[in-house]
């Protein structure tokens, strides 16, 4: 028990050093960088929720982050803007507007009552059956975002979603995230989803149903993901359904995969540091680009970096950096034998 | 009739370039038992290997052959890339790795090329059109359908007369017995490869003939046809592969046809449905492939 | 021929095979016997190169071929028939067997005359040459497995149970076949449940017992010891 506590208390520690360091460096820059950190923190620990205990990769993920984002944005837009920005919806709508301190947790319920019809039956299935259903089922809800304008705007950039989310708000909710996620890995249910991931005849032996485990991680998985989805709509304030395709499933799904998807440790790890590196270059590629160095905009540097890094760290430790044991467990074990010596 | 016509030869071109797209990604599947998700990104490569010639003073079935070439080896390089080193691992770090060589291939296009789309240099005949029969008709739509006949039948001939083709469907099967009979397992895989960049490559000249340049992204859909293709078709069959293929263009140009134009644009979503339920139903795809399904 | 010593192998923390010693020499038939779990058919893939050893070598006229990967076994002349019977049960006969002859691809009549010759030893095929491999019977893929393996012209061939779920005048049959490829001068490696049988046929024998030789002489030899059935027992 003293393990997790200590996990727990690093990982949030973690998080609160992160806004002091963007709150007393009063650069407005950190501060929206600190602030996406944690946003992102909330989406990659719902990969990890999924991902990591059943084993399972899946690419649906930010197509309920696209639906928590636009519910949220559904409800909250104020009255007198819903006319230019949404000018297709639904009258039922039209003359509401809700506080976004609801709302959010409204998204995440959306978006897990949407996971949670469309994913029961897919469950069953595993491998390459399994990835690419989940690629489908991202193609889907994309189609459908991209289409739907009574309530995405169609193609277009949708705006006028009220800013809400600030640094402090995103910190509660990724601390939110990081004790979800360690209490449902460590709870029962996780314990046993994680059995099936080793062994799924041994886990079924144990008398584990496995869809209905896999079920349940992804639905909580959603939850995040939807919650996470509302946060970046209101911290960004105009989106399109660009915002919610391979571009990101990839950034999202390099931190978990570089972090180490088995461990909670892990996914707030691979958030860090891949943040850190983004945020370097990107600072790197505006210089060059402000200097004119070349005669076309350098872009895709990055992504670049990412995916060599998510390649290598394949290859050479293929449970990524924090692969199996939680950063409580670490210290503890440290202490101890320094104690012994 | 006219309209019958019509219809029939856009499905036929549309289902020949369909077909070839699947037959490339399902020769590696069935093999491994892994999707290759970079397999779009083979046709970017071929688009912007035209690109780079154009200008050349090479007569353009030159051209067109190196770009073949060129995706021919990009092909192998992501075996040798996103599959060799994590292929013994687990099947998710190979989804992941080749996911990764995807975006790694756009981005470098990104950076080293333009986002913005290139021309690409296309002989005169991709742009008439003939009549036949009271159709007008694109000549590009016929050399579509008679490249993918010989196309097909080539393969065909590859897989059923040559040691190697033989060597390749008997490892679907039972790789580590291939293996005891002397066929090198890296062998067979590369030529997978190859011959999954070869198809690639050729498709590429007719659906980036349509489209006339290249972008980073134009991967993508190429990619989405193939898995519906091969899932509707049987993703372990290659005769389902190119049934798929065929089915897949009724479809969809039956829906162009029919369907009215809101609903028209929710088009991938219903395809895409389509190929949920069909997993569902039947996870290996309507045609059974091959018996046994271990993996190396 | 083939000399096997102090063989290591096993899968993951299993230990199947432990410390083997065994050799064969040119044109002789030895078998390896043993209950089920013994580790016989992990001796053999090992020695085929598709089960990698964790210690031990392998030796073949006098070479170290220990760890090669089974592809460079069968270049060198070890053949395996897997116990697991594996046709690639969607190509037909024939291109079973032009898949067997693999490595010597090239030389298109010597393969030609060896082809007709497994016809001659195993006529039921010839008659199936069109047919898939997977619609045959289980005594006709048995054959089929055999005759697969010795078109790579072998001077080892490693026999995995044969005779498994095979009715008793299908077992005479192979067994018959095996004598007759012995006569052409091939050396045989044949592991089986049905002793009897095999030492009937056998120059000499071991008798493998979790993972370690419990015994080995002449076939005349292990067939006359009286704890053959207790050894099968594991008592």
């Amino acid at each position: 028990m003293t393990r997790h506590l200590m996990t727990l208390a690093v990982l949030i520690g973690l998080v609160v050093l992160v806004v002091l360091g963007a709150e007393f460096a009063e650069v407005r820059l950190l501060s929206r960088i600190a602030t996406n950190l944690c946003i992102m923190l909330v989406l990659v620990l719902g990969l990890q929720v999924f991902m990591g205990n059943s084993g399972i990769l899946s690419f649906a993920h930010v197509g309920f982050m696209g639906i928590g984002a636009y519910t949220s944005a559904m409800l909250t837009i104020p009255v007198q803007m819903k006319g230019m920005a949404l000018p297709d919806l639904y009258p039922v709508f039209a003359g509401l507007q809700m506080s976004p301190y609801i709302t959010i947790l409204i998204a995440g319920l959306v978006a897990a009552l949407v996971a949670a019809i469309v994913s029961y039956p897919l469950m069953r299935l595993s491998d390459a059956a399994a990835v690419i259903t989940s690629f489908a089922l991202l193609v889907v809800l994309h189609t459908v975002m991209l289409h739907w304008s009574e309530v995405t705007n169609g193609p277009r950039t949708l705006f006028g979603i009220p800013r809400v989310t600030n640094l402090y708000l995103a910190a509660g909710a990724a601390a939110l995230a990081i004790a979800a996620a360690l209490a449902f890995k460590e709870s029962r249910l996780g314990i046993l989803l994680r059995t099936t991931r080793d062994d799924e005849v041994a886990a079924g032996a144990l008398g584990a149903h496995v869809p209905n485990l896999r079920w349940i991680a992804f639905i909580l998985s959603a939850l995040f993901a939807g919650i996470g989805g509302a946060l970046w709509g209101h911290f960004i304030t105009s989106f399109s359904p660009k915002a919610f395709y391979l571009k990101e499933t990839f950034v999202i799904l390099g931190m978990l995969v570089i972090g180490g998807p088995g461990t909670v440790t892990g996914a707030v790890f691979g958030v860090l540091i891949v943040t850190i590196v983004f945020e370097g270059l990107r600072a790197i590629e505006g210089l060059v680009n402000q200097a004119q160095l070349f005669s076309e905009q350098v872009v895709g540097v990055t992504e670049i970096t990412l995916a060599l890094a998510m390649i290598a760290v394949l290859i050479f430790r293929p449970g990524g950096l924090v692969a199996t044991r939680e950063v409580g467990d670490l210290i503890l074990r440290r202490m101890k034998l320094r104690e012994k010596k | 009739m006219v309209g019958f016509l019509q219809f029939v030869i856009d499905v036929l071109s549309l289902g020949g370039a369909y077909a070839l797209m699947a037959l490339g990604l399902v020769i590696v599947y069935g093999i491994l038992r892994l999707v290759n998700f970079a397999y779009g990104e083979l046709i970017m490569v071929a688009g912007y290997s035209l690109y780079l010639l154009n200008g050349s003073a090479l007569p353009w079935l030159v051209m067109a052959a190196v770009a073949v070439l060129m995706s021919m080896f990009m092909g192998i390089a992501t075996d040798y890339v996103a599959f060799r080193p994590v292929r013994a691992k687990s099947v998710t770090a190979v989804l992941i790795t080749s996911f990764a060589f995807s975006t790694l291939l756009q981005n470098a296009a990104l950076l080293f090329i333009s986002p913005r789309p290139r021309n690409i240099p296309l002989p005169d005949l991709f742009t008439t059109t003939i009549e036949i029969a009271g159709v007008v008709t694109p000549v590009r739509n016929l050399l579509t359908i008679a490249t993918a006949v010989i196309s097909l039948a080539l393969f065909a001939w590859l897989m059923r007369r040559t040691v190697i083709g033989i060597a390749m469907r008997a490892a679907a099967t039972h790789f580590t017995m291939a293996r005891m009979l002397g066929v090198p397992a890296n062998l067979i895989i590369s030529s997978a490869f190859a011959i999954s960049g070869l198809l690639a490559g050729i498709v590429a000249l007719f659906w980036l003939g349509r489209i006339g340049s290249v972008v980073p992204g134009i991967g993508l859909e190429p990619l989405l046809v193939a898995f519906i293709a091969t899932v509707i078709g049987g993703m372990r069959s290659l005769q389902g592969a190119v049934l798929g293929g065929f089915l897949l263009a009724f479809i969809d140009t039956g829906l162009n046809y029919t369907l009215p134009q809101d609903l028209l644009k929710f088009r991938d979503a219903f395809t895409f449905s389509l190929v949920i339920l069909i997993l569902l139903w039947r996870p290996e795809g309507l045609l059974k492939g091959p018996a046994s399904g271990q993996r190396t | 021929m083939i000399k096997v010593s102090n063989l290591e192998a096993g899968y993951g923390p299993v230990r199947a095979v432990r410390g083997v010693s065994i050799n064969v020499g040119k044109g002789e038939l030895v078998t390896v016997l043993g209950a089920n779990g013994a580790g016989k058919s992990s001796l053999l893939l090992t020695i085929a190169g598709a089960l990698k050893p964790t210690g031990g070598q392998v030796h073949l006229d006098g070479i170290d071929v220990t760890g090669s990967s089974p592809e460079r076994m069968v270049r060198r002349g070890v053949s395996m028939v897997p116990e697991t019977r594996d046709v690639f049960p969607d190509l037909t006969v024939a291109e079973n067997l032009r898949l067997g002859a693999y490595i010597r691809r090239s030389k298109i009549d010597i393969v030609r005359a060896d082809l007709e010759k497994m016809y001659a030893l195993f006529p039921r095929l010839q008659e199936r040459v069109d047919q898939a491999a997977g619609t045959l019977s289980g005594g006709e893929q048995q054959m089929l497995v055999i005759a697969r393996a010795m078109m790579a012209d072998p001077k080892v061939l490693l026999l995995d149970e044969p005779s498994l779920g095979l009715a008793p005048n299908l077992v005479d049959q192979i067994f018959d076949m095996i004598v007759e490829l012995k006569t052409t001068g091939l050396s045989i490696l044949l592991v089986e449940q049905n002793a009897s049988k095999a030492l009937q046929i056998a120059d000499r024998a071991y008798v493998l017992r979790l993972g370690e030789i419990a015994a080995e002489g002449s076939a005349a030899e292990i067939a006359e010891a009286s704890d053959l059935h207790a050894m099968y027992l594991g008592g």
